[in-house]
């Protein structure tokens, strides 16, 4: 019985290192053992750390001190020469740093009126086609797309209607991006709604309400035809969604599990596989899932519209790693089965998770 | 009277007696015989067999063997020696009796040393099979810690060679790059010194021929843009804007599911109070318009209150709390006054029914409890009852655990409490 036990993906836990600042997110340097942390610190400030994996250590290469404290960063739109670094910060400004000369942003704007909460990148690191562009999503309640290449003003924006009370953004995804005209932008919201925003029609594609604030939303790939949408919220519980089948009115077809007790705050897809993926808890765990497809994804309805079928999920692995939430987590693109995860005890962890060849 | 069995015969070895007993036709159990080291009875009701032996024996390793109409003796001798007889010589009754007696309890001390014995066998048998399970487990755990340490060892390992594979393929590009700058900037001092014989240059058709310095780079090995996909890539979308919608919510606080009955119990009980009107309407007939409105009124009060107008701003209070006795925001400030008006009674009955009114409490109503109780508890100080003051402020402190004022305040209390009980 043990040896089954066994044979599942296990969670090592290969190296962690103590902060002395809140951890808001990290993120792996692609082509590389490094990893970048960025959060607040107790002065009020913006820390921005380079580790590198060495032996079962974290080597702190660089710190980068900023006005503001960082919430959120990417390497989506990055090319893979420069590898330039995109951050959101507390006080609504989108910088792009170059980490050889970080004194002075490659980009800068103060894009939203208040905290960005999430951001994400597509079209860089040799994945996928079109221009590089970045989103993001911020308290303001908008959602804003960028490309490095034009200043100040983003190539989409999507706001409130005149008049309408704000909800906070609390996260983004680019998905579909599979040629060089398509695109879309996934965003969650407070108040539990998630919008899927059409780059190249500029319009709402659909949206839903999950009637719990939406924490995280992940494309299990950014590059192809949305396959499958992951979104995590509030009160322990996340839905998948499959992109593939759109009903004219029930819209994507879900399955959804309530994991936890706490907080979902975020969900990461292993590169490598696009029907395993990570979610971590409020209550510090981390729990690996595998995603088995329907025998039919599609069937018609009474009318004879196509509908969605929603397939399985099983749990492969849980592990509990700390007291407080994992607020951030990031697979290695380059490794299988590294990640580095942050969690609110100051501690960034990195760990391995094997046998995922078995799955 | 028993029917005394005489047949008996035996014969004796140096260290044995055999005795054979016949007792045809009767059915005999291990119950039937009663042995100790000097005492043999066999008691078939009515029939009844006695022998005082002539020495001790080893009863316990003796045998009976029960069959064919004869029970047979086997008697090992304690001491190997020839009897001259079975038994011991005639003794008389009493002997006899006593003889049994001591038999009989010479048994029963021996079922208990053997009930003893076997009790701590099983003690004994019980700790070791509980040892051994606990050494398979630690046994079984130890397997598992091991498989589990070799695991992280050699996954260690790959993450170490892999890491060594990334280092190594950098360095390879590094140099590569360093030749490809080289031979750029020769090519450009042949282009120059070229210039008079307008020479071709044979192209290397790849993007590295193109050299384009980038701003803020630094080191002798610079990044080159790929250039060619720069052009590939498409133009910067035209901006646009996307307006939406938000499924409507009230509260400024992220939804949960959970929260949800008792946020809409508390919005409804809030549409309730505006809709009511308890007052009557002819005595009202003479006021404006606007001093018919509750929350009018209410703002009214609240300007009064702050110009230090305490008894105008109750009457505003009053007239709001007339017009609508279901909102809780007139007596809470109502409240207010009457604790500068020193009205300490008022003050706690307002703050009351305020509280009453905040239910079911939710984050929106928050700061409205944590007044409430604070106004009330600082009316019961006021009243020198600190025991319910401090309730109140406890209360307080629970909803707003961070205020320090509030924690301030409860402390001063606890001191004067503490302070009254010492003295009385």
């Amino acid at each position: 019985e043990m040896a089954a036990g066994l044979d599942r993906p296990q969670v090592v836990s290969h190296a962690q290192q103590a902060l002395n600042y809140t951890l808001f997110d990290c993120k792996w340097v692609p082509r590389s053992a490094r990893l970048l942390c960025l959060g607040s610190a107790a002065r009020g400030s913006g820390l921005l750390q380079l580790y590198e994996l060495r032996g079962g250590r974290l080597a702190l290469l660089r710190e980068i001190e900023k006005a503001k404290p960082l919430k959120c960063g990417t390497f989506g739109a990055a090319s893979l020469q420069q590898r330039y670094f995109a951050t959101g910060d507390f006080g609504g400004n989108l910088n792009i740093w170059n980490l050889e000369a970080p004194e002075i942003p490659v980009y800068s704007v103060k894009g939203h009126k208040e905290i960005i909460n999430s951001i994400d990148g597509v079209g860089g690191l040799g994945i996928g086609e079109g221009a590089p562009e970045i989103v993001t999503g911020s308290r303001d309640g908008t959602v804003k797309v960028w490309d490095p290449r034009q200043k100040d003003t983003p190539v989409a924006n999507m706001e409130p209607v005149q008049g309408e009370s704000k909800r906070d953004c609390w996260t983004v995804a680019f998905g579909n991006a599979y040629n060089q005209e398509e695109r879309v932008v996934c965003a969650g919201y407070d108040n539990g709604d998630i919008k899927l925003f059409d780059l190249k029609t500029m319009s709402l594609r659909w949206e839903t309400n999950i009637k719990n604030g939406v924490c995280s939303v992940e494309f299990d790939r950014k590059d192809v035809n949305m396959n499958k949408l992951v979104a995590t919220s509030l009160e322990g519980k996340f839905h998948v969604f499959d992109m593939r089948t759109q009903h004219p009115t029930k819209g994507f077809a879900s399955v959804s599990e309530k994991a936890q007790k706490s907080t979902i705050w975020q969900v990461r897809h292993l590169p490598q596989n696009r029907d395993i993926f990570m979610t971590s808890g409020g209550a510090g765990s981390l729990h690996l899932w595998k995603y088995e497809y329907p025998a039919q994804r599609s069937k018609k309805d009474s009318e004879g519209a196509e509908m969605g079928v929603a397939g399985s999920l099983s749990l492969l692995q849980n592990v509990t790693l700390s007291t407080q939430p994992i607020s951030s987590l990031d697979w290695s693109p380059d490794k299988k089965g590294l990640c580095v995860c942050g969690a609110f005890d100051q501690t960034v962890r990195v760990l391995i998770v094997t046998k995922l060849n078995k799955v | 009277m028993p029917v005394w069995l005489r047949e008996r015969c035996w014969r004796q070895t140096a260290s044995a007696v055999y005795l054979s007993l016949p007792v045809r036709g009767l059915r005999v159990t291990a119950a039937n015989i009663f042995c100790t080291d000097q005492y043999l009875k066999v008691s078939i009701p009515p029939f009844l067999f006695e022998a005082i032996l002539y020495a001790p024996i080893d009863d316990t390793n003796s045998t009976a063997k029960i069959g064919n109409g004869i029970i047979f003796f086997t008697l090992y001798k304690k001491e190997a020696a020839m009897w001259d007889s079975l038994t011991l010589g005639n003794a008389d009754k009493e002997k006899m009796q006593y003889l049994r007696e001591n038999a009989v309890l010479k048994a029963h001390e021996k079922a208990k040393e053997e009930m003893e014995a076997k009790k701590v066998k099983k003690q004994e048998h019980k700790k070791y099979a509980l040892e051994a399970t606990m050494k398979l487990e630690e046994a079984e755990r130890k397997r598992i810690e091991d498989l589990k340490e070799k695991e992280r060892q050699k996954v260690t390992k790959e993450l170490e060679l892999w890491k060594k594979q990334q280092e190594d393929a950098e360095k390879q590009k590094r140099v590569h790059k360093e030749g490809d700058l080289r031979e750029e900037v020769e090519k450009l001092k042949e282009k120059k010194k070229g210039k008079m014989n307008k020479t071709q240059i044979p192209s290397e058709g790849t993007s590295k021929t193109r050299f384009k310095p980038i701003k803020g780079c630094h080191g002798s090995y610079g990044m080159f843009s790929e250039n060619l996909k720069e052009e590939q890539l498409p133009a910067p979308r035209s901006a646009a804007t996307i307006k939406i919608n938000f499924t409507s919510r009230v509260f400024p606080t992220a939804l949960r599911e959970s929260r949800v009955a008792e946020e809409e119990e508390w919005l409804r009980k809030q549409a309730e109070a505006r809709r009511t009107l308890s007052a009557d309407l002819s005595e009202l007939e003479d006021l404006k318009e606007e001093e018919k409105n509750p929350d009018w009124l209410k703002e009214k009060g609240n300007k009064m209150f702050a110009a230090g107008n305490y008894l105008a701003a109750v009457n505003a209070y009053n007239l709001a709390v007339r017009l609508n006795n279901k909102l809780p925001l007139p007596y809470l400030n109502r409240a207010a006054c009457h604790l500068k008006l020193r009205n300490l009674h008022k003050a706690i009955e307002d703050s009351s029914k305020a509280l009453e009114l905040l239910t079911p409490p939710v984050p929106d109503n928050e700061n409205a409890r944590v007044k409430a109780y604070v106004r009330r508890g600082t009316a019961f100080c006021q009243l020198e009852l600190y025991t319910e003051g401090l309730q109140d402020y406890e209360a307080a402190l629970k909803i707003d655990p961070g205020n320090k004022t509030i924690e301030k305040d409860a402390e001063k209390i606890r001191q004067l409490i503490q302070g009254t009980m010492q003295d009385s």
